[in-house]
């Protein structure tokens, strides 16, 4: 997987109908200088790694049944 | 004797209430003259409603049938929506938003007779584990002010910890009823999933969102639950030489502070001492658990603030914006496969309380950090003290298990360290009994904390 660059949340920002993020903002999610929980570069590789996963049928969580 | 009331726990109250030593309109007196000298320095209160409690609190005549929750003064984080007042999530996003009815908790506790004195200060929106906020101030930790309450719930904490109420309401999405409690020396606790309704409460993320309690002892928590759930059974008698209590390996054990481990071994031999049962468990990876959550959150999180945003957005703070803008750039096969994750933790979990009652671990790995620390280190390595605080309580906030953090040591800088019981889906009656039965017979007394 390539590293995620500026350009391509500044296409979703722009494409995709989303909120007017200010450029510093999605700068913020390429070069995260805030301390924001973590880095969404490094989000993104864990969640690349949960892709490879194989959760077989099981399905979104939901209510918690008392039975 | 302002003391010896504004840190009594609910129990001892109620009988002080009913023998006419005290008034419920004394007590509401009590804790009100200790607001006005103390809220400046707790930041415990966004907004008070004092002439209405004491109103309230006149006109009550308690008798020996009443709930014990009757008279009883109680605040919750301004997430909740109390009629006629601004509930403001802790932000200039909402300063206007006066609600116009009481959230279902609040209901329900004003039906048991209990006393509502005000809304406690947070992380704005719940977004964070410090309970930073630059409009409200941040809460001071009771036991030593240069160090954070905790939070979200950090009013709620701050509110018990400097003796300005008797119970709080607090929200748990990752840890934040118990983590604030556990560094504040109080109880804290989350139900199972969904056993606590959170109609009327500000949402951050509905996957993961809790209600919670805060109170002075697992007693306490047990009269706030038998009131706020339905359905609530009386707990089979718990003894602790039958208590089968998991000790997971690993994950909950690793990069905490030494003082709380060895605090946590001792409360441990004290189990096995006693006649508990303590086994070994393998809890499923936690590797990318944090992932997972965020990756639920955020979405959700900006599914349900996009309302506000093109009108406010700029009244956001600068670090909750980024948050969002983290939730508009997530695809939504990840945010169900993330969902997935969660689903797949809580059947792992759910086999291993097959063979245990409940388990037990520490409730943070470190002590309340210092105010505007924005890293904490052990063991060599660093983390966003918020990481941090919540390490060990945002698995249950996934899995939906009931947990409660309980005090069982002092650390030598002086700060409260607490142990976290988790307990089997609905079976919050049990652990709460459990947590009650440990917390009469451990042989530990957490002192008051010292306030200037």
């Amino acid at each position: 997987m390539k590293r995620l660059q500026q350009q391509t949340l500044l296409g979703i920002r722009d494409q995709f109908g989303s909120y007017a993020w200010e450029d510093a903002e999605i700068s913020e999610l390429v070069d995260p200088q805030l301390g924001i929980i973590t880095g969404f570069q490094e989000l993104l590789d864990e969640l690349e790694l949960l892709r490879k996963v194989d959760l077989g049928s099981i399905p979104p969580a939901g209510e918690i049944s008392d039975k | 004797m302002s003391a010896s009331l504004a840190f009594a726990p609910i129990g001892e109250l109620a009988v002080r209430l009913r023998s006419g030593e005290i008034t419920a309109a004394s007590l509401v007196q009590c804790y009100a003259d200790r607001i006005a000298t103390l809220n400046a320095t707790s930041k415990a209160f966004i907004s008070l409603d004092i002439d209405r409690a004491s109103a309230t609190a006149e006109s009550l005549a308690i008798g020996p049938g009443d709930n014990p929750l009757k008279a009883i003064p109680y605040a919750c984080k301004d997430l909740f929506d109390v009629n006629g007042m601004v509930t403001s999530g802790g932000s200039r996003v909402l300063a206007d938003n006066v609600a116009v009815h009481d959230a279902e908790v609040v209901t329900r506790m004003n039906q048991s007779g209990a006393i509502f004195i005000g809304k406690n200060n947070l992380h704005e929106f719940a977004y964070g584990a410090t309970g930073e906020n630059t409009l409200y101030g941040t809460a001071p930790n009771p036991y030593d002010q240069s160090r954070l309450a905790g939070g979200s719930s950090s009013g709620s904490a701050a509110a018990l910890g400097y003796g300005l109420c008797a119970a709080a309401l607090g929200t748990d999405t990752g840890g934040s009823v118990r983590a604030p409690a556990a560094l504040c020396g109080l109880v804290g606790f989350k139900p199972t999933f969904g056993r606590i309704s959170t109609e009327g409460v500000i949402p951050f993320s509905w996957t993961l969102d809790h209600v919670g309690t805060l109170t002075r002892s697992a007693a306490d928590t047990a009269l706030l639950f038998n009131v706020l759930a339905d359905k609530v059974k009386a707990p089979a008698a718990v003894k602790l030489e039958e208590l089968r209590i998991g000790i997971p390996e690993g994950f909950f054990f690793a990069r905490a502070d030494t003082e709380i481990l060895d605090s946590i071994d001792y409360l441990l031999n004290f189990l096995r001492n006693s006649g508990a049962r303590l086994k070994p468990v393998t809890m499923p990876s936690m590797e990318h658990s944090r992932g997972v959550s965020l990756t639920v959150q955020m979405p959700e999180a900006l599914s349900y603030h996009n309302r506000y945003l093109e009108q406010r957005g700029d009244l956001y703070s600068q670090d909750f914006r980024a948050g969002l803008a983290l939730g508009q750039c997530l695809l939504a096969e990840q945010y169900i496969r993330a969902k997935r994750f969660i689903e797949s933790y809580r059947r792992d979990m759910d086999k291993i309380f097959d063979g245990i009652d409940l388990l037990l671990t520490p409730a943070t790995p470190v002590i309340a950090p210092k105010i505007g620390a924005i890293d904490v280190t052990v063991d060599g390595q660093t983390e966003p003290a918020g990481n941090a605080i919540t390490r060990y309580t945002s698995f249950f906030n996934m899995t939906g298990h009931p947990a409660i953090t309980l005090p069982c040591g002092m650390h030598s800088e002086g700060l409260p360290i607490a142990a976290q019981l988790i307990g089997k889906h609905h079976g919050d009656e049990q652990l709460i009994a459990a947590a009650t039965l440990i917390e009469s017979s451990y042989d530990f007394k957490l002192p008051l904390p010292v306030i200037n």
